[in-house]
Formats: structure tokens, C-alpha cells, sequence
């Protein structure tokens, strides 16, 4: 079924604002809450410290770009930042309620994430996303060493992570996620073996373990530029890699991607589908939509944001439409990251690209030839050796959309 | 037909960029030929890569009209390349002419090409006319390049006109000038027919043009035409002039520069340089013609595909129709296949040879290190010439071997002469002499191998005199020299797509940065690879690149598929220009590796 009527029908203006397309009913849906109590120093997501930031008409903004935009019926919600957990619970009622007036994600959700930062995570901030119908909270614990902390900037300590784990269990969260970030300068495997491994007694339902990245435009990226952070070669980043996982499944939550572990079903549905090529519609400032084949992006400056959501345009500041071969090249990339990998045929099916793709097939087989792929009932996945090289893979099958 | 007295026929020459289609382009608008809506700058340089790069490559003429007096004169102008590697074509334009414009850049003075070009003309017996170009700008210094224009060329330039190409001030004095100073053709128009074929190119509509100067006689439309050098007979179908499109007039009379259309096929019935008469009319003597080009550097090309052989050799073929100064001749590699060694008239000749047939024909090449070429003496005193450096037998195989050597006329401003005598010695050039042009100039002359003006010569001579050094060269003579074969060896294979031919003296140093540039050009494999630079059997030095193992991006989510996609598409190896030796992927800059520079694909401007 279309949605095109009832979006219509909620915006008699549908014709004469710019954004391209209305997302079907059920699209997935992203909610970006940009603020953060301080700026981690790794960061490269958009997001600015909350201090000085009018938090509520952000909250109306966002609000008024869902009623723009927003996909009835979302089939999965994630709110992600930036630090959606800083909101105060009168910040959180209005915008999940309004959300669900807009587009009645509440009936439909089979999977809503919050995300949230020990700092801003207590029971009563966990009971109140558990009552607004959030069902996952994802925590960023990032490291159990408080030097570490230190030099990511994070405002909280290690206690306050484990205090926040314990308050999301005692407000009866039964999906709770845990981020850490791995092969920090200076750092020795073994120890964050041990730190893994406390982290492990919690007994997370799902954790997000990522090789620290030097993103551009990041105060990482400047230290490690001047010398001040010095990056781990690559032989122990990929010790880091290898001893992760291992570790992870020895303790019952097995990688279904590169950076994301689970137990069985406790997958994040929501990220699956972006690894799946899938659509999706993102709310908030620099939040990214796909939409049939097109991505468009938000602008990023709040001001701006706010203003021209609040105008009832949607603020949007870039769009692209890949060619076909380069979404196939995209959903092979982003297929092979997953555990369950992909064939062919779904490949082209999730890029909509009915080019001919002899020139991936034999680029898999030769890829399979050099032990970094593998197939099975049709089913093309990363092999043991593969998974550490999946951008140098991904980058072979790019060159085929030239 | 016009009287020849009311002809005058003048090229503009010119050190690159000191705006002799610029000129031309004020000429063709004061004249009235173009008009005010069709202009644009540089017109005559129609090819596209002319225009991207604003430089001419080729020769362009074009008749126009002036007034001088009641009297209404035919100005056939040919606007010439200022690039050394394009000196041919000066050459060509000047036997179709009685007077050359010599401009010069007000600011930046008499520079090598100014003084080459110049000396062509004379050695043509040319009448110069001396003008100074870009006098609005504000560091112009006329009176200055007056003075090195006398001294460098030895003419009187004091009363030089001054003009700018850009705001067309003195433009059409200058005319009136030519009208006077250059000599009206001479030539019979009933003697017998001569005609000077001085270019030729290939158009899409019309097939293959003759660009001619008609020495003596007239030539119309309908008569059967004989080419005495080719001896091929074809009948003049349609003649005219270039206005600059190519407006017909049915026939052209002595003195005056045109096209004849014929149904030529191949573009080897013409020769240029050929003489023209009319069939079974009265014998005539050929014309002196041209000297054919003189093919400085060679460098193989192997399609990136095997498998496109063929149409290689058939982008080759066409764009000879075009582009008549290179050569071609196939040749086979052990590491590369089959493919086809090419000389040209100098590095950036190559690169546009290179460019347009993958421009214009699509096709996707590997191109080998530019070598110049050798003479071996073999023990039987019998003489060889090698092209290509994997030819280079053993040196039991051969008493010696001679190289090519250049003479370099060098122009600089006074300051940098001992950066560039640095250079020279560096290079293994001999000090010839050296001349002052003015206080601040200066003319320094060597006798450098060719090898190594082609390794990064030009290059450093640019770095070393910011940017205001040039040079001029020509093939003086072959001398032996101690020169040894440095192999490549890539996982233990030796490449005989990369060995090159260099000094004994430089051979390590040089072996060893050749292979520290190939370690940067050839991206990672999964697996180890060995590079190693030999002299016969003796590993000089070697490089490793090590093993891939890690290259994944930690987070990936929806917000960040375009910004990433677009990152690994920066980082990704096209498979464009590549090729594959064993099972490594080997990119064109790693094949360019044995050549010295920056980017190893310098060339000089
Ligand atoms: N200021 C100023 N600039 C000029 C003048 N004449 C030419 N130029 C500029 O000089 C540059 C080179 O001009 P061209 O006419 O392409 O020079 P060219 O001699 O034909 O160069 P080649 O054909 O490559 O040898 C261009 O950027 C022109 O705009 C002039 O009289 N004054
Ligand atoms: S809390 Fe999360 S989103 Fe905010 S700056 Fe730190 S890492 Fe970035
Ligand atoms: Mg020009």
C-alpha cells in the first residue's frame, strides 16, 4: 500500500517543499538529537555540547520536519546523536508522543533504540524512555580505564557507566547495548582483554566493540597529525581484531558484523537494514534519508535547521542518486560487513539495478580465489581472512561502477 | 584571383605563451573575418585539448583582408606553437611564408624559443618583423626587450611595434605594418603550376585536407593534380581558402595559401613538404620541402586489455591522419604482450599523443618509461640503433656504445646561472659557452646527453630559476658513453617494460630510486612484493611492500554509506592504467618510475 495519499493528506503542501520523494509506509526511521554534554575528541558525528542550546525548539523542529516527512508506521525506530538520553523526561514526552501522532510509530516499532551516555542515564531517565516505548537502550561505556576517558573527553566516569548499566536493568530494560572503542593509543591487548571481559559480566545483550578511528575533522585526527597520539601498527590492530572476536563468541555473542555483537535475536534490526542497503528515513539536523534510490541529507548547523524546519521546509542540504553499478557496489560493500552476507540476486535486488553484473560475479570469484570470500548456496560471505580487509574488497568492487 | 602584389603571407612566432594566437584573434576581429559574437579567445586553436591546456599544438591558417592605402591586401597568417616539442611545425609554416611576426612578452622577455624560432626564420630567409606583445601590462618593459631581441637575434627592434593582444592597442598599425615591411610572393601566375604541401589534416566531413601555398602557377578545380614525391594523381575537387572555415574559391593563384580536397584515402599519399603540379603539364622541379621530423623520444604502448591490440593499432592509425609527427611500429614484450613503440618529438608531444587516443578513441593504455635512442658499435664495426632499452644486448655482444647528445641553449635571468650550471654539471653537460642578452639575462650554452635532459632536466631547471629558465635543444651528435642496462625485477621476474639505460656512475643511485618510487605507485597486495633493481647480475637494491592484512572501516551506519563510498572511491585503484605482471597489479606511474621528477611526467612549458 502507498502512502502517498495519507502523506498528502497530513501535508496539503506535499507539492511545493523539496524534498524528493515520500518515504513508503513502514520505512525505518532516525532520529537525530544532536547535543552532547561535551564533544568527545574522536567524534565525528554531528553533534555540539547541549550548554547554551535551545533543546526545546529543537524538539519542535524535529517535530516539524516528521510532519513533513516523517514514513507512517515505522517498522523500526532508532534515536541516535548526539546524546538523545540528555534530553530532560518533559523534552522526551513531547517529542515521542508528538512522534507518534505524526506517524504512529508506537503500533508499529518492532524495535526502538535509544541511545544514551552515563552521564545522562539514572532510573527515572530510564524508566520514562521504557514508559514513551523505547525498547532497546544503547549505552556508550567506550573504556573501564578513567585515563582513557580522560583523553576521549568523555564527561563520565567509570563508575557512572556501570551505574547507568545497572539503573537501565532496574527500570526492567531486557535490551541493553554497550559500546566500547578498542586499540586506543598506548593501550595493551591484554588489558582490554580483562576490560573486555568485565564488561562481559554485565551480561549485555548486544555490544558494539569498534577499532578506534582517526576521523577527519576530529581532535584525534589534529594529535595523531602532530605526533601526539601515535596510531597502533597494523599487525596489533589487527590483533585487537582477531582476539576481539574470538573473545566475544567465546562468551556467547557472536559477530554479525564487523564491529556489532549479539546473542542470537538480539541483533540490531535497525543498523541490519542499513547494512542491507535498505531505506530509511533520518529526522534532525545532518540526519541522512534513503529513499527509493536516492540519499539526501540534512543540513547540519542547528540554527539553520531549526529555522527552516520550523518554516515547513525540509531542511535538506545535499541529495545524490548513485548510478546503478554503483549501488551495486555499495550493497556488496555493505552486505559482506554482515555475518549473513548476500547472493547475487539479492544484491541487485536491494541496489534496483538490473545492469549486468558478470563483472561482480567474477571479481567475487577471483576475491574468493585470494581466501578473502567465500560462497555458499549462492551466498557470498567474508571469510576469516576477509573480514579485517572488507574496505580493500569493497574498493575492488567499486572500481566495477567506474 | 589577387594580384600577387596585393598578398602578403606572415606566421607568427613566438616563445609559448607570449600570445601569438591571442594576436591573432585581435587580427581576425579588426579585420572583420570573425564575427563580434562568434569570437572567442585563442579561435584558431580548435582541438580540445588546445583548449584545455591554452596552448597551441598545431599550426592554423587563415586568410583575411586588410586596407592600407584604397588597396584591399590578402593576409594569409599561420599562428604557430611557442612549445619546443612543436618547432616542426614553425618549420613547416615558414616555407609557405615571405615574413614572420617575432612576438615578445613585454614582461618576460626574449626566452629560448624566441631566439629558436627566430633563427628558423632566418635560416628560411624570412623578413622578421619584431613586435612586442602585452605592453598593457604593468611590468612591461619594451624598451628593455628591445634591447635583448638585438642582442639575442642580432636585428634592429628598436622601432619593434608595440601592441597588446589583449586590448588590441596597435593591432591594426601592425597590420599596416606587414603590409609594408613583409615582401609580396613572388611567382608567375601562368608559369607552371608549384604548390608547397605544408600540413594536412584529417576532417570528419571532408576527409583529408592539403593545406598549400601556391608557389607559382594557378590551380583550379577539375584539374588532375600530381604529387611528385608520392607520385600520386588526384583531381582537385574543391580549393579555397581558410577564413578561418574553409570558404571555397575554385582556385588559388601564386603566392596564396589554401586547402584542395581530393578523395585522397590514405594520409601516406601525402607527404608534407611534397610538391604539387598539374598532371602531364610541363615538368617542374620539386620544391626543397621539409626535413622529415626528428623523433626525440620513444616510449612503447600496451593496451591495458590484451585483447585490445587491434584497435590500439587502429587509434594509432587514425590519429596519424592527424597528427603526422609521430611513429609507430608494433612490438612485443615478455611482460606486457603486444604493443607498439612510438617516437615523438618530445615529452609533451608523448603526452598528448597518449591523451588523445585515450580521449578520442578510448583507449586505455599502459605507457613505458620515454627513452631516447642508442647506436651500438658492434665488434664488426657495423652500427645499430636501439629504440628500446630491453634491445640493449650484453655487453660482450658490443664495442661501445654512443648516446644522443643535445645542444641546449639555456636562457636565465642572470641570478639563477649558478643553480643552472649546477644542474648542467649534474646532468653530464659540458660547458659550451655563455652570452649576456642584457644586464639582467643571460644565455647559457651546453651540451647535455638527451637522456638526461628527458630524465628531469626540465623539471629542475624550471624549480632551480623559479620558474623563469628555458631551454631549446638540438640532436648535435652521438658520443659514447659508459652506459649500463638497469633491470627491474618485480617478485624475482625481471619487467622488460621497466629496464632502462643509464650512466654506470648513476645506475645505483638511480636504480634505487626507481624502485623507491615503484614501492609508492604499486598499492598493496594481499601478499609480499619483492622489488629489485639490477645491473647484469648484481642486485643493486631493493624495496618491499609489505602484505595487506588490515583495511576495514570500524563504523559504518546510514549516515555515513555516501561520505565512506565516496572516500573508498578516492583510495580505490582504478582499473584504468593498470596492468597485471605476474599476479601484480602494476599502475601506469610505476612504469614511469625509472624517469626522475616529482611526478615523473614533467615536461617542460
Ligand atoms: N595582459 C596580456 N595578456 C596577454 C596578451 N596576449 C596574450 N595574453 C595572454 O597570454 C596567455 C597566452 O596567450 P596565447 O595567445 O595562448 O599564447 P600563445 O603564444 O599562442 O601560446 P602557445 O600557442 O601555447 O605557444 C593567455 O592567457 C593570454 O590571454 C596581452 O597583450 N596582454
Ligand atoms: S557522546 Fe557520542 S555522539 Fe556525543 S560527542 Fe561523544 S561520541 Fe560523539
Ligand atoms: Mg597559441
Amino acid at each position: 500500500m502507498s502512502s502517498w495519499a495519507d502523506a498528502t493528506e497530513r501535508n496539503p503542501c506535499a507539492a511545493c517543499y523539496n524534498s524528493s520523494v515520500q518515504a513508503p509506509e513502514g520505512t525505518p526511521l532516525y532520529v537525530h538529537l544532536p547535543f552532547c554534554a561535551a564533544k568527545c575528541h574522536y567524534c565525528d558525528f554531528y553533534s555540539v555540547p547541549a550548554e547554551g542550546h535551545d533543546r526545546h525548539a529543537m524538539v519542535q523542529a524535529i517535530l516539524a520536519e516528521a510532519r513533513l516527512r516523517a514514513p507512517l508506521h515505522p517498522s523500526l525506530v532508532f534515536f541516535g546523536g548526539g546524546t538523545p538520553s540528555l534530553l530532560d523526561h518533559d523534552e522526551l514526552r513531547v517529542l515521542l508522543d508528538g512522534l507518534d501522532q505524526i506517524c504512529g510509530w508506537r503500533s508499529s516499532s518492532l524495535e526502538t533504540t535509544a541511545e544514551c551516555n552515563p552521564e545522562s542515564l539514572d532510573q527515572s531517565k530510564a524508566e520514562t524512555l521504557l514508559a514513551l516505548g523505547v525498547q532497546r537502550l544503547s549505552i556508550g561505556f567506550q573504556s573501564l580505564d578513567p585515563a582513557t576517558l580522560q583523553l576521549f573527553g568523555r564527561v563520565h566516569t567509570v563508575e557512572d557507566s556501570f551505574a547507568a548499566y545497572a539503573a537501565a536493568r532496574a527500570a526492567g530494560a531486557t535490551n541493553v547495548n554497550i559500546d566500547m572503542i578498542y586499540a586506543v593509543p598506548g593501550q595493551d591487548p591484554e588489558q582490554w582483554q580483562r576490560d573486555l571481559s568485565k564488561v562481559l559480566d554485565l551480561g549485555p545483550d548486544h555490544l558494539s566493540a569498534y577499532n578506534l578511528t582517526f576521523e577527519e575533522e576530529t581532535v584525534f585526527r589534529r594529535w595523531l597529525e602532530q605526533g601526539r597520539l601515535q596510531q597502533h601498527s597494523e599487525e596489533r590492530e589487527l590483533r585487537f581484531f582477531v582476539e576481539t572476536r574470538a573473545a566475544l563468541a567465546a562468551r556467547g555473542l557472536d559477530a554479525y558484523e564487523i564491529s556489532n555483537f549479539a546473542r542470537t535475536g538480539r541483533e540490531c534490526r535497525h543498523n541490519l537494514n542499513y547494512w542491507a542497503n535498505g531505506p530509511y528515513v533520518g529526522l534532525g539536523p545532518s540526519a541522512v534519508s534513503k529513499v527509493g534510490v536516492t540519499r539526501s541529507g540534512n543540513i547540519k548547523a542547528i540554527g539553520a535547521y531549526v529555522r527552516g524546519a520550523l518554516s515547513g521546509v525540509r531542511p535538506e542540504a545535499w541529495e545524490e542518486t548513485p548510478s546503478p553499478l554503483q549501488r551495486l557496489a555499495e550493497t556488496w560493500w555493505l552486505g559482506l560487513r554482515t555475518r549473513a552476507g548476500l547472493s547475487a540476486h539479492e544484491a541487485r535486488v536491494r541496489a534496483a539495478c538490473d545492469a549486468d553484473d558478470a563483472a561482480f560475479l567474477n571479481e567475487a570469484r577471483a576475491l574468493e580465489q585470494q581466501g578473502v570470500l567465500a560462497c555458499a548456496n549462492d551466498t557470498w560471505t567474508l571469510t576469516p581472512k576477509g573480514l579485517p580487509l572488507a574496505d580493500w574488497i569493497a574498493k575492488r568492487f567499486l572500481a566495477l561502477a567506474d | 584571383m589577387q594580384p600577387t602584389n596585393l598578398i602578403r603571407n606572415f606566421c607568427i612566432i613566438a616563445h609559448i605563451d607570449h600570445g601569438k594566437s591571442t594576436l591573432a584573434d585581435r587580427m581576425l576581429e579588426v579585420t572583420g573575418a570573425v564575427d563580434k559574437r562568434d569570437m572567442r579567445a585563442q579561435l584558431l586553436d580548435s582541438m580540445e585539448l588546445e583548449r584545455e591546456r591554452g596552448i597551441t599544438i598545431k599550426a592554423s591558417a587563415v586568410t583575411i583582408w586588410h586596407e592600407v592605402g584604397g588597396q584591399k591586401y590578402e593576409l594569409n597568417l599561420i599562428d604557430t606553437p611557442g612549445h619546443v616539442d612543436f618547432n616542426y611545425e614553425v618549420q613547416k609554416a615558414l616555407q609557405a611564408c615571405e615574413g614572420a611576426l617575432l612576438l615578445v612578452d613585454a614582461s618576460q622577455g626574449v626566452e629560448a624559443q624566441t631566439v629558436a624560432n627566430a633563427y628558423l626564420a632566418v635560416e628560411a630567409n624570412l623578413e622578421i618583423v619584431p613586435v612586442i606583445n602585452k605592453c598593457d601590462l604593468p611590468h612591461a618593459r619594451p624598451e628593455e626587450v628591445a634591447e635583448e631581441v638585438e642582442n639575442s637575434i642580432g636585428i634592429q627592434a628598436e622601432d619593434a611595434s608595440r601592441v597588446s593582444a589583449k586590448t588590441g592597442m596597435g593591432v591594426k598599425e601592425l597590420l599596416d605594418s606587414i603590409v609594408r615591411m613583409v615582401p609580396a610572393p613572388k611567382g608567375d601566375p601562368n608559369a607552371s603550376l608549384r604548390c608547397l604541401i605544408f600540413d594536412a589534416a584529417y576532417n570528419e566531413y571532408r576527409g583529408i585536407v592539403v593545406y598549400l601555398r601556391v608557389m607559382e602557377g594557378t590551380i583550379k578545380e577539375g584539374e588532375m593534380i600530381h604529387m611528385l614525391g608520392t607520385d600520386k594523381v588526384y583531381e582537385a575537387i574543391d580549393i579555397g581558402r581558410f577564413t578561418p572555415s574553409m570558404k571555397r574559391t575554385g582556385e588559388l593563384g601564386p603566392g596564396e595559401v589554401g586547402y584542395f580536397v581530393s578523395n585522397i584515402k590514405k594520409l601516406s599519399d601525402v607527404r608534407i613538404g611534397d610538391t604539387m603540379t598539374r598532371h602531364k603539364g610541363p615538368k617542374v622541379e620539386m620544391l626543397p620541402g621539409y626535413r622529415p621530423p626528428m623523433h626525440m623520444v620513444y616510449a612503447d604502448f600496451f593496451p591495458t586489455n590484451t585483447g585490445d591490440f587491434e584497435s590500439l593499432r587502429e587509434a594509432l592509425e587514425t590519429l596519424s591522419l592527424s597528427d603526422s609527427s609521430f611513429s609507430h611500429e608494433a612490438v612485443t614484450s615478455e611482460a606486457l604482450g603486444f604493443g607498439f613503440r612510438c617516437g615523438f618529438l618530445g615529452l609533451l608531444h608523448m603526452e598528448i599523443v597518449q591523451e588523445r587516443l585515450e580521449r578520442e578513441h578510448d583507449i586505455d593504455m599502459i605507457q613505458t618509461a620515454p627513452t631516447v635512442n642508442y647506436r651500438i658499435v658492434l665488434a664488426d664495426g657495423s652500427t645499430q640503433e636501439i629504440h628500446s632499452p630491453g634491445q640493449l644486448p650484453t655487453p660482450d655482444k658490443y664495442e661501445k656504445i654512443m648516446e644522443p647528445m643535445a645542444r641546449v641553449s639555456i636562457m636565465t635571468p642572470s641570478e639563477h646561472i649558478g643553480n643552472v650550471m649546477q644542474i648542467a654539471s649534474d646532468h653530464r653537460g659540458d660547458y659550451i659557452r655563455q652570452e649576456h642578452l642584457s644586464p639582467t639575462r643571460v644565455q647559457l650554452i651546453y651540451d647535455i646527453p638527451l637522456a638526461e635532459l628527458i630524465y628531469d632536466f626540465f623539471d629542475k631547471l624550471k624549480s632551480s630559476t623559479r620558474g623563469y629558465g628555458t631551454l631549446n635543444y638540438d640532436i648535435s651528435d652521438f658520443k659514447e658513453a659508459d652506459l649500463v642496462k638497469l633491470r627491474i625485477l618485480v617478485n624475482g621476474k625481471e619487467v622488460d617494460a621497466l629496464t632502462s639505460i643509464v650512466h654506470k656512475d648513476q645506475a645505483e643511485f638511480r636504480g634505487r630510486q626507481a624502485i623507491k618510487k615503484m614501492r609508492k605507485e604499486i598499492p598493496r597486495h594481499l601478499f609480499e612484493i619483492a622489488l629489485q633493481a639490477a645491473i647484469g647480475a648484481r642486485i643493486i637494491a631493493r624495496e618491499t611492500i609489505s602484505a595487506l592484512r588490515k583495511d576495514v572501516t570500524a563504523k559504518c551506519y546510514g549516515g555515513d554509506v555516501t561520505r565512506k563510498r565516496k572516500l573508498l572511491e578516492k583510495q580505490k585503484e582504478g582499473k584504468r592504467r593498470m596492468r597485471q605482471i605476474g599476479n601484480v597489479d602494476i599502475p601506469q606511474k610505476a612504469f614511469l618510475a625509472v624517469l626522475g621528477g616529482d611526478d615523473a611526467e614533467g615536461s617542460e612549458d
